[in-house]
């Protein structure tokens, strides 16, 4: 800034605004860890509305202008829309958890692999680095589409597609690091009714990326402690998981705060439910699933190498049952457990014929 | 290796076909129908001295950046297609359109340079302040927040319309929306951590126009980073001159960072569009003369000019005296980067700029 001469001049001074500001004599304290969001939910600031009428991207709890533009133009003003108890927490954790795929990955330890391996993790890492932004174009989409007075949903949504960038960028170093190379798309991630990038709804949206989609990835990740073939895909996968735990359980418990506050919505949501089920193991959005060509991929990987792709797709069968288990566990959070009883939902058929 | 043709390229390929292969008991036959397809085998890139970096990755045909990509499908860019995907609305196609060669670097410098408001500022380091400095404190804490409110909202709008061929400036993109966020949260953590609250809502005559700014994200960037952000720069460069403990100190210097980032790469997209567009110097200028008048009347009428001016005069008595001079030299700074930057973008202004910001020149 250039240096200010000193002047004798008194310029006039408008603090009208003084007499308009938000709630007051606020004192959030840090707690054991540390000033997160969790402990600014004091006074009217802590007060989320059932139905958002701010229109003008005004902070919660901000003081109010009768002259303020109306740009917001959201689409998403309910609450039991897009929230979730626990989005504090998930946001702050994601902060905590971000980790860097240029230093964080050990690339030194990737070795030269036989042709048929280093191309089996070559296909599944064009198929990640395909898929993975659908979880980042999406959720941004609807980030625009929100009030922000439910700015905390928003944060995770935003942290959400800071993670799956990063996730498009390792498993395209990984494809290009050790004498491979990017592979034919999957194309499983098109446009086609149902799909998430179509979903008019959020919730909708939610219950096919966050609980269907991440879920079954989410469970592949984990198992990248049986598929990594080096030290540097194994943390590849590790990382990865604890990010895409985060986005699973964003779904799991939006779908449980709507089923809670919003029951005239369950009977819908259990429409998204049967469609995403109908897909969970045959559908080519599921790298493991039955009719994508990633599951050759990873049976070969499992296996340690084509010439023992019976016994790796032995493995591959232990994550589809896994993949089913954990399904029926978050939906059950979710609060629609009921439809694994009462003959609605075919996946505990599948679990149990799934061997 | 062996290897076969594919999509009409010869490429390598590790295994041979599995017809005839002998099915296991149980084990449906492996087609193998994938393998050798790629349109480029061989890579084998290392990590530098920064590691392995997104920049490092383009390399042969992977670092082919096409000045159009026709693509609508989520292919990876180097990627062989899969004829028959439907395409998505991916409409911003040309690379013109948001393309910097800063980018993929700026991506890692993001990921370098996180900080966590919860646990890296120091909100121990929080004293009282009179109740005039707290109010303006919290008031220019609520103004950004919606700066960074619409940074966010205009970015999230834009970027799943942006193609996969052009993927590094999506991925830096994803980095700002999470720095606003930052931003936001820690702002509203200061204001509601030391007595105070939040501020009176900005009437939002910038944030409007940067909102409305639906002709290209080219557009966005004219509004968003050449006006709003150069500004918000000298903004925050003033708080950290005048911050009043620790925390404040590690908020602004660290939004500061972030903001660099935005601006080094809205300007080098600003430069890359009017390099390799014809005519679009020319829409530019119209957007800046337009671009002026909202920008010099936000700056006459917002909260944060007596706010700033009491946080930098100490008080209100000091903000009528050297606090407001010390205000309108931001402003006489702002407008003269402006100026310089739009002269280095090839869209001069001096001749042109609107007398709503001119008159800070003599500050």
């Amino acid at each position: 800034m250039s240096e200010a001469p000193v002047k004798q001049q008194e310029y006039d001074l408008d603090t009208s605004w003084m007499q308009h500001m938000g709630e007051w004599g606020m004192r959030a304290e840090p707690g054991k860890r540390g000033l997160t969001l969790a402990e600014i939910q004091l006074g009217s600031y802590g007060d989320i509305p059932e139905i958002s009428k701010n229109m003008s991207g005004r902070p919660r709890g901000a003081g109010e202008r009768a002259d303020a533009y109306r740009v917001g133009a959201y689409g998403v003003r309910a609450k039991s829309e897009i929230w979730l108890q626990n989005a504090t927490f998930l946001y702050e954790e994601a902060l905590q958890r971000q980790w860097s795929s240029a230093t964080d990955v050990p690339w030194h330890t990737i070795e030269a692999l036989p042709d048929a391996v280093e191309e089996a993790e070559c296909l599944l890492c064009t198929f990640f680095n395909e898929v993975e932004f659908v979880a980042g174009d999406v959720p941004a989409r609807w980030v625009a589409n929100t009030t922000p007075d439910f700015f905390e949903p928003r944060h995770v949504l935003l942290a959400q597609v800071m993670d799956e960038s990063r996730h498009m960028d390792v498993f395209r170093k990984r494809a290009l690091a050790n004498g491979g190379g990017l592979m034919r798309m999957s194309g499983a991630t098109s446009g086609f009714v149902g799909s998430i990038d179509l979903a008019r709804d959020f919730t909708e949206m939610s219950t096919r990326l966050h609980i269907s989609g991440e879920g079954a990835v989410l469970t592949m990740f984990r198992m990248g402690e049986l598929f990594g073939q080096n030290e540097a895909e194994k943390i590849m996968y590790r990382l990865c998981a604890q990010d895409e735990a985060r986005h699973v359980a964003f779904g799991v418990m939006h779908l449980r705060f709507l089923s809670e506050t919003a029951p005239e919505r369950r009977e819908e949501i259990e429409f998204y439910l049967d469609e995403a089920e109908a897909q969970i193991l045959s559908g080519v959005q599921n790298p493991a699933g039955t009719q994508a060509e990633t599951a050759e991929a990873l049976a070969i990987l499992l296996g340690g190498g084509k010439e023992h792709y019976d016994e790796g797709h032995k493995k591959l069968l232990v994550i589809r049952r896994r993949q089913l288990k954990e399904y029926m566990q978050r939906v059950k959070t979710a609060g629609f457990g009921e439809r694994f009883e009462n003959g609605r939902s075919t996946v505990p058929q599948q679990y149990e014929s799934a061997i | 290796m062996a290897t076969k043709a594919s999509q009409g390229m010869a490429v390598p390929a590790a295994m041979p076909d599995s017809s005839g292969e002998k099915a296991v008991e149980g084990v449906p036959v492996p087609t193998f129908d994938w393998m050798g397809l790629s349109a480029e085998w061989g890579t084998r890139i290392k990590p530098g001295e920064h590691g392995l970096r997104l920049s490092d990755l383009n390399v042969g045909i992977y670092g082919e950046v096409p000045e159009v990509w026709e693509d609508q499908t989520r292919r990876p860019r180097g990627a062989l297609p899969r004829p028959g995907v439907p395409p998505l609305p991916y409409n911003l196609r040309h690379k013109h359109q948001m393309w910097a060669d800063s980018a993929a670097n700026l991506y890692e410098e993001a990921i370098q340079r996180r900080w966590i408001p919860a646990t890296d500022v120091p909100w121990s380091s929080l004293k009282p302040l009179p109740d005039d400095v707290e109010r303006a404190v919290c008031q220019v804490c609520t103004e950004l927040m919606q700066y960074a409110n619409t940074e966010i909202e205009i970015i999230t709008y834009w970027q799943d319309q942006m193609s996969y061929g052009y993927y590094e400036v999506k991925q830096f993109l994803a980095t700002a929306t999470f720095d606003c966020a930052r931003l936001i949260e820690a702002l509203r953590k200061r204001a509601l951590s030391n007595g105070g609250g939040l501020g009176q809502e900005s009437r939002g005559l910038v944030n409007r126009m940067i909102l409305e700014s639906r002709g290209g994200w080219t557009e966005s960037a004219v509004y968003l980073y050449l006006m709003r952000g150069s500004y918000m720069m000298l903004v925050l460069r003033g708080l950290l001159n005048a911050a009043h403990n620790d925390a404040e100190r590690m908020i602004y210097g660290k939004a500061i960072e972030d903001w660099a980032r935005h601006l080094t790469y809205g300007y080098d997209h600003l430069k890359y569009s009017v390099s390799h567009q014809a005519g679009q110097a020319d829409i530019l200028q119209t957007l800046l003369t337009l671009g002026e008048i909202m920008m010099g009347a936000e700056l006459q009428e917002s909260t944060t000019r007596p706010a700033l001016a009491i946080i930098f005069g100490g008080g209100i008595k000091g903000g009528r005296t050297v606090g407001m001079e010390t205000y309108l030299h931001l402003v006489g700074d702002f407008v003269r980067n402006y100026l310089a930057v739009c002269d280095w973008l090839g869209v001069p202004r001096a001749e042109m700029l609107h007398p709503m910001l001119k008159k800070y020149l003599e500050y």
